[in-house]
């Protein structure tokens, strides 16, 4: 149970050569979506302007080692532990969501093209995947029950959805419908295994193609921002007070 | 001179929510950060400034003490016990200024309960001179007197 590759019962429906192209044109989806975000809502823009405001108001020149330093510290606190965070439920939250997705969509990309319709699957690659999808599904629906700050701070209903919550809701959507697929498949129950496999694959056609209007992209632009922190405090151009050796994030209560 | 956030720095926490006394500071439904929704409302407090836990608010400064195209930026440490202004003027000059948070130990402070009652005979105390006549009424409010089943 669960060690075997959940794609194939999908195969029945479509050819392997027909799901490694869908793969390819998400990947396609996201990476137009957020070049196109960068320039519709110019991002891009503003990035190039404060670089160039950060460069002028900078007291230091930092050298190449400097700036591998920093991208290092930026990648090991800042991306890989969500160490921006100052609420410890959020952080926790979202290291299970990212974990948890980029594990599924590796497994996802090696079922797909190395074992598309392979019964052979190693038995690590469905179980991993099962791991990404659960783990993504925790973090996810902890954030929007729970956590979610339009719910929490500014009380509004947990069932009222605004375009911001588009990320959130395709994602939990998706991977939902891929675990219900699975257990459908399971089960020999074709008809709930058709639906939950159209729902599945319609949900995820959405979170990839819905990225200029959905929070996808923040995952690329938060990284970016805490380098950009990080260099503006070696460099002196942060408009920060500088810190007197105080913690950068005040006590949690959470 | 109203807050307002910077985007790519807020993070969406909702701490600002939370502290603002005027109800002002709310969650962009696109983008799920904070916006100072009623700028011209905006009692200039400051508490939203110094909570944000990644200083993602900023300040507009009076055009008095620093002209148009400055920054005003504000660092809160609460273990220290300080907070810190920093004003980049638009030539380059930076001024920074650090204040105390407080002048008395942390959980020093009696709560009201801990004080006496107020006498209602301190309205007639010499400490308010020139009243009821320079208030131009006839006569002080007084306390009702209770019942001591009452009180």
């Amino acid at each position: 149970m669960f060690t075997t590759n959940p794609f194939l019962p999908l195969s029945e429906f479509v050819s392997p050569a027909v799901m490694q192209g869908y793969v390819v044109l998400m990947a396609l989806a996201v990476a137009v979506g957020t070049a196109f975000d960068l320039l519709h809502d110019r991002k891009f823009e503003f990035f190039l302007r404060d670089r160039k405001r950060r460069k002028a108001a900078a007291q230091r020149q930092l050298g190449g080692a400097d700036m591998a330093a920093i991208a290092a510290k930026t990648l090991a606190h800042d991306v890989a532990t969500f160490g921006e965070f100052c609420n410890r439920q959020r952080r926790i939250s979202h290291v299970l969501m990212f974990y948890g997705f980029v594990l599924y969509l590796l497994t996802t990309i090696a079922l797909i093209f190395v074992y598309p319709a392979d019964t052979s699957t190693p038995a690590v690659l469905p179980l991993l995947w099962n791991l990404g999808a659960l783990m993504t599904l925790l973090g996810g629906y902890w954030f929007f029950f729970l956590l979610r700050v339009n719910v929490v701070h500014d009380g509004q209903p947990p069932w009222r959805l605004v375009r911001a919550d588009l990320f959130i809701v395709t994602l939990l959507a998706s991977v939902s419908f891929a675990l219900l697929f699975e257990l459908a498949a399971m089960a020999g129950n074709p008809a709930a295994t058709g639906l939950c496999a159209g729902l599945y694959i319609l949900f995820t056609t959405a979170l990839f193609v819905s990225v200029p209007w959905s929070k996808f992209a923040h995952m690329f632009y938060k990284p970016v921002v805490a380098f950009q922190r990080r260099v503006e405090e070696a460099d002196g151009s942060s408009d920060l007070p500088s810190p007197t050796g105080g913690e950068r994030c005040p006590p949690s209560h959470t | 001179m109203p807050t307002f956030t910077y985007m790519t720095r807020c993070d969406g926490c909702g701490e600002c929510v939370d502290i603002c006394p005027s109800d002002i500071m709310h969650i962009d439904p696109v983008y799920r950060r904070s916006y100072n929704v009623e700028p011209n409302f905006c009692w200039e407090c400051y508490s939203c400034v110094k909570a944000c836990p990644q200083h993602a608010i900023d300040v507009r400064g009076f055009a008095d003490f620093a002209p148009l195209g400055h920054s005003v930026r504000v660092l809160r440490e609460e273990k220290m016990g300080t907070i810190s202004w920093k004003i980049r003027y638009r030539d380059g000059r930076v001024k920074e200024f650090t204040f105390p948070i407080r002048t008395t130990p942390w959980g020093s402070i009696k709560p009201p309960s801990d004080y006496a009652a107020p006498d209602a005979n301190a309205l007639g105390s010499q400490m308010l001179a020139h009243e009821p006549t320079a208030l131009g009424v006839e006569m002080l409010p007084t306390l009702p007197v209770l019942d001591k089943k009452e009180v």
